[in-house]
């Protein structure tokens, strides 16, 4: 398969072929996601960060196309830098929700982007939004998407459970997407995690080695 | 190139739905309307979305449900809202009743149609307006019907002969909840798409009334269940 070769009818176009995972816990909420972007079996790029920032307390974790993910989140990036100078104060979680809603409804039948926003606002604390193909938005206390996702909806809906810690939070995330990259070719390479509070953002970088399930 | 069918393989084209909303069923009783929908948003066969509240109230005596595209449902409830505030600059007093929603969402749902580019939904307008008692069904074509009770999904092929049986439009509240709860026990037994938590909403003339989630019993401890075990048809 020639994969560099952009004319080739056999091009797969580069996706996040990955595992992402959000979960609120009690005083803010956990972002992980793998490493790996894959363009068909190659990987493309074996650390990547999937975790985008969107604004100070607001990310999103994306899957599907790569292109088309980078780009809009690039949009609502610039969209919610600009609201959030007028505003002068922190943006609203769903509003950044909504920027990427906009673009994900509208586009639909071009676009194959599915979004996880995840962050912390000051009016209603921790929030996660997914955002599935099609541009529905539903609010949720954990979100789990990527390829990856399908191999661990039995480990996490028995695991989860509501007003975690941050330590019970931060090894349920770790683990499930430590079960996912061990069954999901797509998912793999080492774990990002983010701890997203009111006070601070905390990123963690879990080596290979150190990876639970291998 | 450009007309390589396997390059334009990654352009998905959604003229089907994605995210899918169940079965809605809605009866109209002596005083109001109730109308009763699952909690579950299915991701083609996969139950992913196990508590979502569909029951979306556009103003206040008119409630809207649908089943189909759940992102088109959420576009429609936008829709419907700037109805209800775009009636405001005409300032006299007129708010547009629960059938001014059946017919908009009716022209919206047909020039959709006409463009080949469907809203994917099945749609439900529930109302109760100057002592009358309103119920719309709009289909994905934009057709447009009232009834006294209405039904969409599978709910069509198996609760219809339950409704006739159990219901009449004269009915108490209770009775008519009574008999959305009974249809959604048989939907969640024969229904892939099904979830045994429901929510029920009822208008009234004093308003829309949205009740919390529920989870409908089912029964399944039948002893010819039970004793259905394949070694026993095999070894006597």
């Amino acid at each position: 398969m020639n994969y560099t070769d952009i004319l080739s009818s056999k091009f797969e176009p580069e996706t996040t072929g990955t595992t992402i995972m959000a979960v609120i816990y009690d005083g803010g909420l956990i972002i992980g996601a793998d490493s790996r972007t894959s363009s068909g079996q190659f990987v493309a790029d074996r650390c990547a960060d999937k975790i985008d920032y969107i604004h100070d307390r607001i990310f999103c974790l994306r899957s599907g196309s790569a292109a088309d993910t980078q780009i809009i989140a690039k949009h609502v990036r610039y969209y919610i830098d600009a609201h959030a100078q007028e505003l002068g104060r922190l943006p609203a979680v769903a509003t950044a929700a909504n920027l990427f809603r906009n673009f994900l409804y509208e586009y639909k039948d071009s676009l194959s982007a599915a979004i996880i926003v995840a962050g912390w606002d000051p009016y209603k604390g921790p929030q996660i939004f997914t955002l599935p193909l099609g541009g529905s938005v539903i609010e949720q206390k954990w979100s789990i998407g990527g390829s990856g996702s399908t191999f661990i909806w039995g480990f996490c809906d028995s695991n989860y459970k509501e007003n975690m810690t941050l330590q019970q939070a931060k090894a349920f995330v770790l683990h499930a997407v430590a079960h996912a990259m061990f069954r999901d070719g797509s998912s793999g390479g080492i774990i990002r995690l983010l701890n997203v509070t009111k006070d601070k953002i905390e990123r963690e970088f879990i080596d290979y080695k150190d990876v639970p399930v291998k | 190139m450009i007309f390589n069918p396997e390059f334009s393989a990654q352009q998905q084209h959604t003229t089907s739905p994605i995210v899918t909303g169940g079965s809605v069923i809605a009866l109209a009783y002596k005083g109001g309307v109730v109308v009763g929908v699952d909690t579950l948003c299915s991701y083609g066969s996969m139950a992913d979305f196990k508590n979502v509240e569909k029951i979306a109230q556009v103003s206040k005596n008119t409630i809207y449900v649908s089943s189909g595209e759940f992102s088109d449902f959420q576009q429609v409830v936008r829709e419907l809202a700037k109805i209800d505030r775009s009636a405001l600059q005409y300032d006299d007093g007129v708010h547009p009743s629960p059938r001014d929603y059946g017919n908009y969402l009716a022209r919206l749902s047909y020039k959709r149609r006409c463009k080949i580019n469907p809203l994917y939904l099945q749609n439900v307008i529930a109302g109760f307006h100057n002592g009358e008692r309103y119920l719309g069904l709009v289909d994905i074509y934009g057709t447009y019907l009232e009834s006294n009770f209405v039904t969409t999904g599978f709910a069509s092929y198996f609760c219809k002969a339950i409704i006739s049986n159990y219901w009449n439009d004269n009915c108490t509240l209770d009775q008519a909840k009574q008999v959305i709860r009974e249809c959604f026990k048989v939907l969640f037994c024969r229904d892939c798409r099904a979830h045994d938590v429901i929510q029920l909403a009822y208008v009234d003339e004093q308003g829309a009334h949205l009740e919390q989630p529920e989870r409908v019993e089912t029964k399944w401890d039948f002893s010819g269940f039970k004793n259905r075990a394949n070694e026993k048809l095999h070894t006597q």
